[in-house]
């Protein structure tokens, strides 16, 4: 930063990132009250510290590996040539982004005076990371234990969405070069590899005691407390604006960037590089929040659990294309992914007996695989890049993509995980405890506490 | 032991700013492999802890309503 302009671009883009760390903070909040809202009386201090403990976990292994693996993998390693390097190896060095940078014991992973960008990007990141192991938290609940879900927090956080991330949603990513992948707001890296990663758990894990009667039906076990659930997913809702800022680079000039000479073309951009503008996204994103809203509402018939999850599962399917997208699009292809996945829940459940507690596996999981299959038909032709050599955005690619983030990275990982922790039994808490509740010895404390208090005279 | 900066002047006059301004320059493998034993303690501890929360609690055998005998009136 040798002048004031050059200063200001770079201060600028530091408090961008910075005040979307904070709004997304909001989503863990969320996260938090949507939960202990949906879980039941017993269960409900653990519900919260389960979801609380994902944030130090997935924190320190972001650190320690989580955001090295980012910068290392988009190569594969070995299936498409770096741009920064063109080996198609681990990225270990080089321009900027190469590994060296992301080593935590690297100068710029702290604080530096010649960096105002690598900590505040890392924690972008980071925050990207603590919604994904949210997104599995809820699925879980009143049933997991503390220790089996936090190595799946770590897992999903800081391990296979690092993996996708690196493949699908880099400059860099052999995804995008290769398939033509295109996910500008995370419909498949974020929600459906952990909606799939989530299903694997699932399937492993089984239903909550009571969930299903003895010929099969399944039973409703709704939200112990709506309105907590309510707020829970307002605050969801306003952390998402955050992540969407995230998603952008606030300011790029294209021009050099493309090797365009004698142009100069500033704009925000995707995290793969190419125009979009904060304006057109934000009408994008309420308008599939209404898309997804209203569908949601439409099709359960005015249940509010359904509508509020609706709205979120709106947004997830139209995120894909989201920077490109007409916001009539996104209000119509929010619609029907939002009805795909309220389908798929009951179906799902009913034919394979999975109880996803928080629908998590249908709004964030299928919702974000119709995003991504939908997005290949529209943005068909679209370049996935401005750098050269690149596949063109198309359905079969956005197909394997979507096969590759819940299939490949989700489910695969969380149900061998999963059985590795059933094998050790370390996966599902005791069947006494369950019945009993979670909390009760916390509530039993609590109770003689509050006896010895009210006998007391003095 | 000497601090990273002693004096703010001279450490942004001079040629080339240096960046890290924390302190113990280039032990970070040191506090790495804490911070690293630190996660590993935790984890390993809070399992043993759980383990043995759940088998007291599974001994008693408890109803899926007694917990609201505990209900605290605050």
């Amino acid at each position: 930063m040798d002048n004031e302009l050059s200063a200001l671009t770079t201060i600028f883009t530091e408090f961008y990132y910075w005040m979307t760390v904070v709004l997304m903070f909001l989503i863990h909040v969320g996260f938090c009250m949507y939960e202990v809202g949906a879980s039941r009386y017993k269960h409900h201090q653990h519900t919260l510290m389960k979801n609380t403990l994902l944030i130090p976990l997935v924190t320190v292994t972001w650190f320690f590996f989580g955001w090295w693996i980012y910068w290392a993998f988009p190569t594969g390693p070995g299936i498409a040539p770096s741009i920064m390097t063109e080996s198609t190896g681990l990225i270990l060095g080089g321009g900027f982004g190469a590994n060296e940078l992301a080593n935590p014991t690297n100068a710029l992973m702290a604080i530096n005076l010649n960096d105002h960008i690598m900590g505040v990007f890392w924690a972008a990141f980071l925050l990207f990371s603590w919604t994904a192991a949210s997104i599995v938290s809820g699925a879980v609940i009143e049933r997991i234990t503390t220790f089996a879900f936090g190595i799946m927090a770590v897992a999903i956080g800081s391990v296979f969405w690092s993996i996708d991330a690196a493949w699908g949603w880099h400059f860099d990513g052999w995804m995008v070069k290769l398939l033509g992948y295109h996910d500008a707001y995370a419909s498949g890296v974020i929600h459906a590899i952990c909606g799939g990663f989530a299903l694997g758990i699932l399937a492993v894990l089984g239903p909550r005691i009571g969930k299903f009667s003895s010929s099969g039906e399944p039973r409703n076990i709704g939200p112990r407390n709506p309105w907590l659930v309510c707020i829970g997913l307002f605050l969801i809702y306003t952390g998402f604006w955050g992540f969407y800022a995230a998603c952008n680079i606030p300011i790029f000039d294209l021009g050099p960037e493309y090797g365009m000479e004698g142009t100069t073309f500033f704009t925000a951009t995707n995290i793969y590089v190419t125009p979009t503008t904060l304006s057109g996204i934000t009408m994008n994103f309420l308008l599939s929040l209404a898309g997804g809203l209203l569908a949601g509402y439409w099709i359960s018939k005015g249940d509010p659990f359904w509508t509020y999850s609706g709205g979120l599962a709106g947004i997830i399917a139209a995120s894909a294309g989201n920077d490109l997208y007409h916001p009539l699009q996104s209000l119509i292809i929010a619609g029907i992914g939002t009805a795909i996945a309220y389908k798929m829940h009951y179906w799902v459940e009913r034919t394979f007996k999975i109880d996803d507690a928080v629908g998590a596996v249908a709004v964030h999981g299928y919702a974000g695989v119709v995003g991504l299959v939908i997005c290949g038909f529209v943005l068909w032709g679209y370049p996935s890049s401005g750098y050269d050599g690149y596949a063109a955005i198309n359905p079969m690619g956005m197909i394997i993509g979507a096969v590759i983030m819940f299939g490949v990275l989700g489910f695969l990982p969380g149900w061998i995980l999963a059985k590795i922790l059933h094998g050790m039994g370390k996966l599902r808490i005791p069947r006494d405890v369950e019945l009993a509740g979670l909390d009760y010895n916390i509530m039993e404390a609590a109770s003689k506490d509050e006896k010895a208090v009210a006998s007391s005279n003095r | 032991m000497e601090a990273t900066v002693t004096n703010w002047v001279e450490h942004l006059t001079a040629s080339e700013v240096a960046g890290q301004v924390y302190p113990y320059v280039g032990t970070e493998w040191v506090w790495l492999t804490i911070a690293v034993i630190f996660w590993l303690a935790f984890t390993v501890s809070t399992a043993i802890g759980e383990s043995e929360e759940h088998d007291k609690l599974a001994r008693k055998r408890h109803g899926a309503n007694d917990y609201k005998r505990n209900i605290a009136e605050w």
